[in-house]
């Protein structure tokens, strides 16, 4: 069959003929619109803003969701504050070239974790007797660490991990959403309840509103 | 004397009814039994029965006073239609918007219609749990609601075996704080699981996966308020409140250079009247109302004759949402309006998705860019694409209902906005910026 002259040639413009009567696969987007699975929000990315730096805030949202825990990540937080790492360390960029010594058996110092300072912990043990360990309490449980300790040192965060077996990202995630929990230590000479942050804002879009109306601030709300 | 604002004689009171019986100790058990409180479970437990009960919700038409209008009747069906060893029913107490603070007046007023509701949603849905959430700015309502809850205890309305049923119901109080968001349903039973505040997709709705994946009735303290009412009184005449388009009254938070206050009307009662009650707009011309909070929307004064219901305000761009109707005057900018409530919205999204992060932060650096002098010719046109993109892609309502204020004063003041874009004036004289921006004499760059 080899030895017949252009059959190969047949065959393949045979394949595009075909093809070419066959219906298009391509969709004419934005024209015409694909059916998304309805948790579709984009595609992820790790972007980088105008000054060259990772728009990625280390917010640990992304682990906290991935249900196959594949993302791993270590950095400084938001605000510059202090390290933080989410996943087993030999996983993490910054952290590579030491995890062959790590897997060797010899103690390796770990200087992420000395970024933070140690808290005495016996005041939060207490607390976390008294939530019989319950990770379902993590609210009450935060908020009864920062009433104890003026805020929530990491090391707090990083000991009820530890011991309600709740992820650290999760507790993360909960600690610096609410915005009367703080992650750092008041500062002395303005120390307002931290239930103030929020109550704070609301003020303002109050007095904000009422200055847009020109209505006389203070009236009856 | 009562907290809120008196209404016309013959406008029936439904939720705050019982208010002045209690004025002298709103948190006194015998005094509400006196007046009629648990009269309604008594009657749902002994007569109704669970099916009977959310028979009779669904015919009164009852929806949801939390801003979407959800019918009461059906979520209590779904709720119960889920078989499961466990379900919650949740009172959303929270009063997002910081303008409004109807659920805490209610709460603070006739406590015992709340948790009456709240003892029959869990009884009709066959929840053992239910959870009263509300704020936690104050400490001493908190400890008032907890002494009344076992005071209701005590006395066998709630509890092991409630009135010698052996139906279960146990309620616990339980304040949050720390966010804007906490107001929506998903939001609030993340807080309460103790996770991160942010809402999450629906479907599945919370009536099938809610608090700790259980199926969960979250409703607002005014619908549960409701509740007893329409058992002790009966559905048809629940019905009969109102316009037809939504049953029964509602409470709204009136503002306006007046004065205001929180106000129970019917539902479907004109704007207009809603100013009356208010004090009217002075001696100023009304020049807009804004409607449903901070996510509401920017209605013309030509149409003060929309009723103030679910259906009819959400064709008109704007929606009940929080319960707060405020009244703006001539010194009022809709530009500077719309971007003072858009900023807001952004700067209280969760930051979960990208219409939410993103989006609604562009839409509001729009508007201070058109507020501030330096629009560009074509940002009418990019508010709607972008507001179009939120509203398709949003996940929550938030995103939704934070276009409205922009949108809705596209739709009804685009001469306002042009002489802002076009000609760098604000005919407010609000927005200063804009003539230095344009140079005081020269028109504003095209
Ligand atoms: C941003 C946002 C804030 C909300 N705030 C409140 C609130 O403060 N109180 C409330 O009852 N519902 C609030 N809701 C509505 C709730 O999500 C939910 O629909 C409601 O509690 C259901 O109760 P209902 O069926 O009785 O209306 C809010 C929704 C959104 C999107
Ligand atoms: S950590 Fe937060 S900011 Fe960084 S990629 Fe994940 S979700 Fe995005
Ligand atoms: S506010 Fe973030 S998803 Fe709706």
């Amino acid at each position: 069959m080899s030895f017949i002259p252009g059959i190969g040639l047949v065959r393949g413009m045979s394949l595009t003929l075909r093809r070419f009567f066959q219906p298009k696969a391509t969709i004419r987007w934005p024209e015409e619109k694909a059916d998304v699975a309805p948790k579709f929000r984009g595609r992820l990315q790790l972007l980088y803003d105008e000054y060259g730096t990772l728009k990625c805030e280390t917010c640990f949202q992304c682990a906290q969701a991935c249900p196959i825990e594949c993302i791993d990540m270590g950095g400084i937080d938001t605000k510059g504050r202090f390290h933080v790492h989410w996943g087993p360390p030999e996983t993490y960029g910054e952290r590579r070239e030491e995890s062959a010594l790590r897997r060797s058996g010899r103690p390796v110092a770990d200087p992420m974790y000395e970024h933070y300072e140690s808290v005495d912990l016996v005041a939060l043990d207490g607390i976390l007797e008294a939530h019989d360990f319950d990770p379902k309490d993590m609210l009450a449980i935060l908020e009864e660490t920062q009433a104890a300790y003026g805020y929530l040192p990491v090391a707090a965060l990083k000991h009820i991990s530890r011991i309600t077996g709740a992820w650290y990202a999760t507790i993360y995630g909960t600690a610096t959403y609410y915005r009367h929990l703080r992650l750092e230590p008041p500062a002395a000479d303005t120390a307002a309840p931290a239930g103030e942050a929020q109550r704070g804002i609301e003020a303002g879009y109050r007095s904000a509103l009422d200055a847009a109306l020109g209505h006389v601030s203070g009236c009856p709300s | 004397m009562s907290i809120f604002l008196e209404t016309p004689r013959d406008w029936p009171l439904v939720l705050t009814g019982r208010a002045g019986a209690l004025a002298a100790d709103p948190f006194d058990l015998d005094a509400a039994v006196a007046a009629g409180a648990f009269d309604a479970l008594r009657r749902v437990v002994r007569d109704l029965g669970a099916t009977g009960t959310i028979a009779t919700i669904a015919v009164s038409g009852l929806r949801g006073r939390g801003g979407a209008g959800m019918p009461t009747g059906e979520k209590w069906r779904a709720a119960a239609s889920h078989d499961t060893g466990q379900r919650y029913v949740v009172a959303n107490g929270y009063d997002a918007d910081p303008g409004v603070h109807a659920s805490a007046a209610l709460l603070g007023a006739d406590p015992w219609t709340v948790i009456e509701g709240l003892a029959i949603a869990a009884f009709a849905t066959g929840a053992t749990e239910a959870i009263l959430a509300l704020r936690a700015d104050d400490p001493a309502l908190v400890a008032m609601l907890e002494g009344a809850v076992l005071a209701a205890e005590e006395a066998g309305f709630l509890g092991d075996d409630v009135l010698g049923s052996g139906h279960r119901v146990i309620v616990s109080v339980r304040p949050v704080q720390g966010a804007y968001m906490l107001g929506e349903e998903t939001v609030l039973l993340r807080a309460l699981e103790g996770r991160r505040g942010q809402p999450e997709q629906q479907p599945p709705y919370t009536t099938e996966r809610g608090l700790w994946d259980r199926p969960t009735v979250v409703n607002n303290v005014q619908t549960l308020a409701t509740v007893p009412w329409i058992i002790r009184e009966g559905a048809e005449r629940f019905t009969a409140i109102g316009d037809g388009t939504g049953a029964g009254t509602i409470l709204v938070q009136l503002r306006g250079p007046e004065g205001g206050g929180i106000a129970e009307v019917p539902m479907g009662t004109p704007l207009r009247a809603l100013v009356d009650l208010a004090g009217g707009s002075g001696r100023r011309p009304l020049k807009a109302l804004l409607v449903g909070g901070p996510t509401g929307g920017i209605l013309p004064a030509d149409l003060l004759d929309t009723p103030y219901a679910f259906d009819a305000l959400r064709a008109a761009g704007a929606h009940i949402g929080s319960g707060s109707v405020v009244i703006a005057d001539d010194r009022a900018c809709v530009v500077d309006l719309a971007r003072l409530l858009t900023r807001f919205a952004a700067d209280q999204a969760c930051g979960k998705t990208i219409p939410c992060r993103i989006g609604l932060r562009r839409l509001s650096e729009i508007g201070d860019r058109i507020a501030e002098g330096r629009p560009r010719p074509a940002d009418p046109d990019l508010i709607a694409d972008l507001a179009h993109d939120i509203v398709a892609s949003a996940l929550c309502d938030h995103e939704r209902l934070a276009v409205l204020p922009l949108t809705s004063g596209l739709r009804y003041f685009r001469s306002e906005i042009d002489d802002h874009l076009l000609r760098s004036t604000c005919p407010a004289g609000v927005c200063t910026t804009i003539t230095v921006a344009a140079g005081a004499t020269t028109p504003g760059p095209l």
